[in-house]
């Protein structure tokens, strides 16, 4: 009778311990899936909704605007840029810092019409969005430039348009005065302590044994901004709207010769140059015949922009 | 006795063991219910959120707004003569705004005509993206302006319209 009661009670323990252990092991399952998930849909929601903030900054004739944004948790964003397709991809990627470890950024978000102008990423909990139109010579897109409140910038002898601009700006990482210690310092004239140098007139930033060459303000914050193959690939993207824009800006001028509006403008030329572009160096022409367009255009009797 | 005891026993613990686990599969299913509920609640909202300012973005986007060329710059202007040809181009921008339809319709009449180059300018319907869609419309009023010509001389036509835009879901 002993040896029986001897058998009786393990056997109970067995079983609850294999079907607790099962439960356990189903839930912890269970639950890293979900967190999982719910990471993924975060990150996701997150770069959607960053694109969907760009829209208000779209829609002025404003010559730069800014605007933030803040986040619960530490957070990276990949700004990408493919150039595949018509007008290429702009793409987002979240990381977010989960259970002191950062989440999977296999997930992202695309558009075709934005043009965000970032280091390769950008890191923090607040982080500012600044743009400007980038005209060449009719206007083309809005450029973005993110940074995280992480990243401080101080313009140093910046040339009084700039620091008007950025003062008038006042965007919180970004100072024209009294620079911070750990400040990346650009300067626009020659000095020791600086980070990235700007040639205004000669049209070239440098930075980090990099050079960028840019025409108008716009392209030199990008420039400021941007890693290098951040700012090559945007570049070729807008060359490539600007390439459809002028095609666009052509078949306007012919469709409205008919009601006697006539403007005689190198569109087709601007075309076949932003078409073929393949870098930086190509600007200065492009740039160039932008210029005469424009002056065009501004004496024609019958204005295309 | 005993014996009898120690089985009522087991059975006892099996059926703690079986409601347990019953208790943990609906409570599973509820959590999942409440999150797939939030999910289609968040996703709908940044819907919204998006449609709100598209209309506006779009109208004022290079390709279509109407720039200087009407008396100074405007807001929600659309340079119709640009949206025509826009509407020959609906292969290359067929992706680019992430809308799946856009229409700019004239409000001055019932009988809808749709523009083409050989009839444009007398027409009141212009249709830029038409994908197949299951979406409700967004649509905002606007200035649709034109160049025409009177005796030899252009002169500038602004008229209001209304552009309708399907956006693609989430």
């Amino acid at each position: 009778m002993k040896s029986k009661k001897a058998i009786q009670l393990p056997f109970a323990w067995i079983f609850a311990s294999l079907v607790g252990a099962f439960i356990l092991f189903l839930a912890i399952y269970i639950s890293i899936r979900v967190i999982n998930t719910g990471n993924m849909e975060m990150d996701l929601q997150t770069g959607t909704e960053i694109g969907i903030l760009l829209n208000p900054l779209e829609t002025s004739f404003q010559s730069s605007q800014k605007n933030s944004f803040s986040l619960p948790v530490e957070t990276r964003i990949y700004a990408g840029c493919l150039e595949k397709g018509t007008f290429g991809l702009q793409t987002i990627q979240i990381s977010q810092m989960s259970f002191k470890k950062w989440t999977d950024t296999n997930s992202r978000v695309s558009f075709e019409n934005k043009y965000i102008f970032s280091r390769n990423y950008s890191e923090g909990k607040t982080f500012y969005l600044f743009s400007k139109p980038f005209e060449m010579p009719f206007k083309v897109a809005d450029l973005f430039y993110l940074t995280s409140s992480k990243e401080k910038y101080c313009f140093i002898d910046a040339p009084e348009n700039i620091k008007e601009e950025l003062d008038s700006l006042g965007q919180e990482n970004i100072a024209t005065k009294n620079c911070s210690v750990n400040s990346i310092n650009v300067c626009f004239s020659a000095g020791n302590d600086c980070d990235i140098g700007v040639d205004y007139v000669g049209k070239v930033v440098a930075k980090k044994y990099n050079r960028f060459y840019f025409e108008g303000d716009a392209l030199m914050y990008a420039a400021i901004f941007s890693e290098k193959q951040i700012y090559d690939c945007q570049l070729k993207r807008l060359m490539q709207r600007t390439e459809q824009l002028s095609e666009l800006y052509r078949d306007k001028s012919s469709l409205v010769s008919k009601e006697d509006c006539n403007s005689n403008l190198e569109l087709a030329a601007l075309a076949g140059l932003t078409g073929s572009f393949e870098n930086q160096g190509e600007l200065v022409s492009i740039s160039r015949i932008a210029e005469e367009i424009k002056q065009n255009n501004d004496l024609a009797d019958c204005r295309l922009w | 006795m005993k014996n009898k005891l120690g089985q009522l026993k087991i059975q006892q613990m099996a059926f703690m063991l079986i409601a347990i686990t019953i208790f943990f599969v609906i409570a599973g299913m509820f959590a999942l219910t409440m999150s797939s509920a939030n999910n289609k609640k968040d996703a709908e909202s940044i819907r919204e959120e998006n449609a709100m300012t598209l209309v506006s973005k779009l109208a004022n986007s290079p390709e279509f707004s109407c720039g200087d060329v009407f008396g100074g710059e405007k807001v929600t202007c659309i340079d119709s003569d640009k949206a025509m040809i826009l509407a020959q181009k609906s292969i290359e921008y067929k992706t680019f705004w992430g809308v799946e339809h856009i229409e700019i319709k004239l409000i001055n009449s019932d009988v809808e005509k749709l523009c083409s180059l050989q009839n444009y300018p007398d027409c009141n319907t212009i249709n830029i993206l038409n994908n197949e869609t299951k979406g409700a419309p967004i649509s905002n009023f606007v200035s649709l302006c034109r160049k025409e010509s009177f005796e030899g001389e252009s002169y500038d036509k602004c008229e209001v319209a209304k552009i309708m835009v399907v956006s693609k879901g989430i």
